[in-house]
């Protein structure tokens, strides 16, 4: 930045690069977006990518199905390495959800503008996430249909789930978190599924948006409850976007293996949960706002904004490494000790190494405004981010696990056909539901975009 | 066999598998062996201690018509086996030709370095008369009282309090614990390929560690530690722990403590979702990731044992201290309305173990042989720092090696 | 031409908020009290300006998360002290450091439900018909324009003199809502 220009907050600089783009109206804004669902003929790009993800589906399909049949061996899990691509798994797909929820309601609590454009989509790419995630708790049992022992239910032998472990706070954290996601997504739908209701032509599209919508009219008596109930709601989804993910690093923190049990993981699975998620949103957004031409509603700043979060999170699962590293060397303690020797010269080295290039060095570049403007640049960057951040957790989980207490029972792991196929095939769920979302659902919220050319409308004035 | 200086000349080694690994799958270098005017050809395995120069072929592999269960396992030595040279014959290196081919073995222990933690304490004799709490001065043992919890206030233990130790003086590494166990608990048989992925189901495994002090753990990367070391023995049954890491991570209670000091594994409340083990520092369960049982062979439903479960896919099993004989001994001591004596009650391990290196009894029996075994300064719970309180103690060896002997 | 009983009241148009709040401020002070707006996105102020102020949500809220963080905490106690105590590892049997995640998350869904079926509730959605859906501009409602109705149940309704205010008010129309 040269000694001339103007700092980059200033109002000169906000004009320039602006929220929302210039001579937008509340009509303007409704037909665009809802043009998308409801008048602009679905392109064939949109058939080949749901084709290929809805085959991929299969592929999933096939994967659950032959487990049940067979059994939980036919992944690489052995003993001592009772866990391996289904939790690597369970945990990058929740810490993907995180950025949803703080974009709707972190950001809507302090204010912040730019979320408008993209709190939609991000929060229903957290619903995806969440479902995606929630197959493998499930499926990863050896006796999966036996699951239901570890939701509290009256049963005839008048046993309860056993509240101390983490896997039953899960249990609750990741049910409240769908289905707090779910209800504060749908409360903000609901507006917009009545815009959807009067202007679809056709028929069954009225009806299905008029009974989703249940006869929303806009009335103001009706806005000032409903906006009572979204702030309470972002007020609670808040405290979720933090405790969810702590609750899901108490899986490892609360265990006794060396590696796990370290009290920098509730702070830096958040961290990291929030930093994956922005990746997801920026993988998401830049081919989003490409191909339906949304760019005046998703500009630059918002890209630069989501990088600028990427940057800082990044920078705090970095410091989370840091902690990690010095903390087993400063305690001396001599399994925690072998594990960082482990990281460093073991056999999944490579792996850890890897991880450090992808989450910490790579990232680096976002510093430089160029980088955070040049739109290919982010898109791959939210890619390594992310690859980064699921080799986070395989050198979490599948390190400590080889090598822990005694060393007699210390193994190696390798992923097998099934796993990959169970991991590629929910990445192909998720594609899926999102290009469905994109279809049928309004991709950036209407009601709350005719309130944002309200408002910058009465900033120019 | 070889010995890992001879391996080093001829120029054969291991390699860890990715899968599997130490606790599974071994590569290892295949080599032709040239005697008598005809070849075998069998994968090299390296044995800290075996003789420098020598190569062991066991006889009784490599048949062709055995069954199901014995024929294409393994190499047939008798190949070069002649009626001159029964047991041992002699020949150049130029015998044992590497023929640059690997073949998977399946190993449950490659990794036989302790690095440094205390898992099988061993000691000299002199060692010993200086010292004979040496055992329990590794690590700072937890002190019984400091605790958050109300802990003994709350789990009297006052009944019979099942313990057991284990002598490591006495202990050979002759595994018959771990047939008799197998036999007594209905425990599966996986097969090799089963083996190599790590899922081997032996509830009490016999833990082989060298008292060389090597800087390397691989017996095929050669360090002249290795030439002649001392051998020790551990076997590792579940520990029952009285503070279980184990039962506080599971999810549906599977796993609970009993009054009488028993870690119960309630099969049919078992979801499997492996937390368990992975909360166990001593790795001592073990889990069906497949259905390991033969359901359909009738005659091996008359091998089982009818007073044990036999375990299905998906659950979690460890050894139970013999569960159902501690449960035999108790209804037959209640019909003669007297207490269980001392020896009454004896596990599988310890009925068949030659040496009589295991011990079970009633720690609550000043006069049971556990309770006096555990009174011993030479007794020591396995990872006694994490707090774990571990029933199952072991008693640390004490080598008095012939000087003679040492310096040869 | 409709009579008196069959309507639910007369809807003026507006197209910007500004002319909606200031519609609306204006007939509360003609000494309507039975009014409604309609817009497509909340307007800042129109609440005010209608008199709302009633808001029963956070109270419903508030007690929602109450039964959910107090009910689940006593139920882990109930289930681990009481009805089905277990030495799990040696731990208190109240082990209540243990269950502060799930009271927590508990807490917060018993909020977030009562806030959003409260809020529906109170709202009385689903309706899925209401008589302004009968004007058939009403669906710009959705889009970009902004309505005011003063019911016919006003005591100070009168169908000429109240459609006269809103034009007088720039209303671009005024439509008669039919009830039914």
């Amino acid at each position: 930045m040269s000694a001339g220009q103007p700092p980059l907050d200033s109002p000169e600089i906000r004009r320039l690069t602006p929220v929302l783009g210039p001579g937008h109206t509340y009509a303007s804004v409704t037909d665009k977006i809802s043009a998308i669902v409801l008048t602009r003929p679905t392109s064939l790009g949109w058939f080949i990518g749901f084709g290929i993800a809805f085959s991929v589906v299969g592929m999933l399909t096939v994967a659950l199905a032959w487990l049940i049949i067979k059994g939980v061996g036919i992944w690489g899990i052995s003993i001592p390495i009772g866990w391996g691509f289904a939790i690597v798994n369970f945990v990058w797909w929740i810490g993907i959800g995180h950025a949803g929820t703080l974009i709707s309601a972190i950001l809507f609590l302090l204010n912040q503008k730019w979320r408008t454009s993209i709190n939609r989509f991000a929060e229903a790419m957290t619903l995806f996430a969440v479902a995606c995630a929630g197959i493998f708790p499930l499926i990863h049992t050896g006796r999966p249909w036996m699951a239901y022992y570890m939701f509290p239910y009256p049963s005839t032998m008048g046993i309860w789930p056993q509240f101390r472990s983490p896997l039953i706070w899960d249990v609750f954290a990741v049910s409240t978190y769908g289905t707090v996601s779910l209800l504060f997504w749908y409360v903000g739908l609901i507006p917009d599924l009545a815009t959807l209701r009067d202007r679809a032509i056709e028929r069954p599209a009225k009806i299905i948006y008029g009974m989703l919508s249940m006869g929303w009219r806009g009335s103001a008596r009706h806005w000032h409850r409903y906006q009572s109930s979204y702030l309470l709601l972002a007020g609670l989804a808040t405290p979720l976007v933090l405790s969810v993910h702590t609750v899901v690093s108490f899986d490892f923190a609360v265990a006794i293996v060396p590696g796990w049990h370290t009290t920098i993981f509730p702070p830096y699975f958040v961290a990291g949960a929030i930093y994956s998620g922005f990746a997801m949103v920026l993988t998401i957004a830049i081919p989003l706002r490409k191909v339906y031409g949304l760019q005046d509603f998703i500009t630059m700043r918002h890209l630069d904004n989501m990088a600028k979060v990427m940057l800082a999170t990044g920078l705090i699962v970095a410091y989370g490494y840091f902690v990690e590293f010095f903390m087993s060397l400063y305690s001396g303690n001599k399994f925690d000790l072998y594990l960082v020797k482990m990281r460093l010269h073991g056999p999944y080295a490579p792996y850890y190494f890897a991880l450090i290039v992808c989450n910490i060095l790579i990232p680096q570049l976002l510093w430089f405004y160029k980088m955070r403007h040049n739109v290919v640049v982010l898109f791959l960057m939210s890619i390594v981010v992310n690859i980064g951040m699921w080799l986070e957790r395989f050198v979490i989980i599948v390190i400590s696990l080889t090598r822990d207490f005694v060393p007699s029972a210390w193994g190696r792991y390798s992923p097998t056909f099934w796993d990959w196929a169970t991991f590629i095939g929910t990445i192909g769920l998720f594609v899926m539901l999102i290009f469905l979302f994109v279809r049928v659902l309004p991709a950036i919220s209407i009601a709350e975009m005719r309130e944002l050319v309200a408002e910058t409308s009465e900033e120019d004035k | 066999m070889v010995s890992p200086k001879t391996a080093q000349k001829l120029g054969v080694g291991h390699n860890v598998a990715g899968s599997g690994g130490e606790h599974g799958k071994i590569y290892s270098d295949v080599a032709e062996i040239s005697l008598a005017n005809s070849k075998v050809t069998a994968a090299m395995w390296i044995l800290p201690g075996q003789a420098e120069g020598t190569v062991v072929l066991p006889l009784g592999y490599g048949r062709t018509r055995a069954g199901y269960t014995g024929s294409n396992k393994g190499f047939n030595a008798y190949a070069v086996r002649t009626s001159n040279a029964l047991w041992a014959t002699g020949a150049s290196s130029s015998a044992i030709r590497k023929t640059g081919d690997d073949y998977p073995l399946a190993c449950t222990q490659y990794h036989f370095n302790m690095e440094g933690r205390q898992i099988l304490a061993t000691g000299t004799l002199e060692e010993y008369r200086k010292n004979p709490n040496f055992a329990n001065e590794h690590a700072e043992l937890p002190p019984k009282e400091l605790s958050l919890y109300k802990g003994e206030a709350e789990f009297p233990y006052n009944r019979d309090k099942w313990a057991m130790a284990i002598d490591l003086n006495q202990c050979n590494g002759c595994s018959a614990c771990v047939v008799a166990c197998q036999s007594e608990n209905n425990i599966p048989v996986v097969g090799k390929d089963q083996v190599m992925r790590g899922r081997e189901m032996h509830w009490i495994r016999v833990d082989r560690y060298y008292s060389a002090q090597s800087p390397t753990n691989d017996p095929s990367s050669y360090s002249a530690a290795l030439d002649n070391p001392e051998t020790f023995f551990q076997p590792v049954p579940c520990q029952q722990c009285e503070n279980a890491p184990c039962e506080q991570v599971c999810p549906v209670g599977a796993t609970a403590h009993s009054a009488e000091g028993l870690n119960d594994m309630v099969y049919n409340r078992c979801v499997g979702t492996r937390y368990c083990s992975n909360n166990c520092p001593y790795k001592v369960r073990r889990f069906n990731f497949l259905r390991f049982q033969d359901w359909e062979t009738p005659q091996l439903k008359l091998m089982r044992n009818p007073e044990v479960t036999v375990r299905s896919r998906g659950v979690m099993e460890k050894c139970t201290y013999c569960v159902q004989r501690i449960n035999t001994g108790r209804i037959e001591a209640e019909k003669q309305n007297r207490p269980i004596r001392d020896g009454e009650i004896v596990t599988a391990c310890e009925a068949v173990c030659p040496t009589q290196a295991i011990v079970f009894g009633n720690a609550n029996d000043p006069n049971s042989r556990v309770a006096k075994l555990r009174a011993q300064q030479r007794n020591y719970s396995l990872l006694g720092e994490l707090n774990a309180r571990p029933r199952t103690t072991y008693l640390a060896a004490v080598r008095n090696p012939n000087p003679e002997l040492e310096n040869s | 031409m409709l009579h008196r009983s069959h309507i639910h009241g007369v809807m003026g148009e507006f197209a910007t908020p500004e002319e909606l709040i200031h519609a609306a401020k204006k007939v509360r002070e003609a000494g309507y009290r039975h009014l409604d707006a309609y817009a497509p996105f909340p307007v800042e102020g129109l609440s005010e300006a209608l008199g709302i102020k009633r808001n029963l949500v956070p109270v419903l809220t508030l007690l929602g998360g109450l039964t959910g963080g107090v009910g689940g905490f006593f139920f882990q106690y109930w289930v681990a002290a009481i009805t089905y105590p277990m030495n799990i590892g040696g731990r208190p049997l109240n082990s209540w450091p243990a269950f502060v995640p799930v009271t927590f998350e508990l807490t917060v869904l018993g909020a977030a439900l009562s806030a959003v079926f409260g809020m529906l509730a109170l709202n009385g959605l689903p309706q899925p018909h209401h008589p302004v859906f009968n004007v058939e501009r009403f669906s710009h409602a959705t889009t970009d324009r902004f309505f005011l109705c003063i019911e016919a149940r006003d005591p100070k309704f009168h169908l000429e003199e109240t459609a006269r205010l809103l034009h007088s008010l720039h209303a671009h129309h005024v439509n008669e809502v039919a009830d039914d």
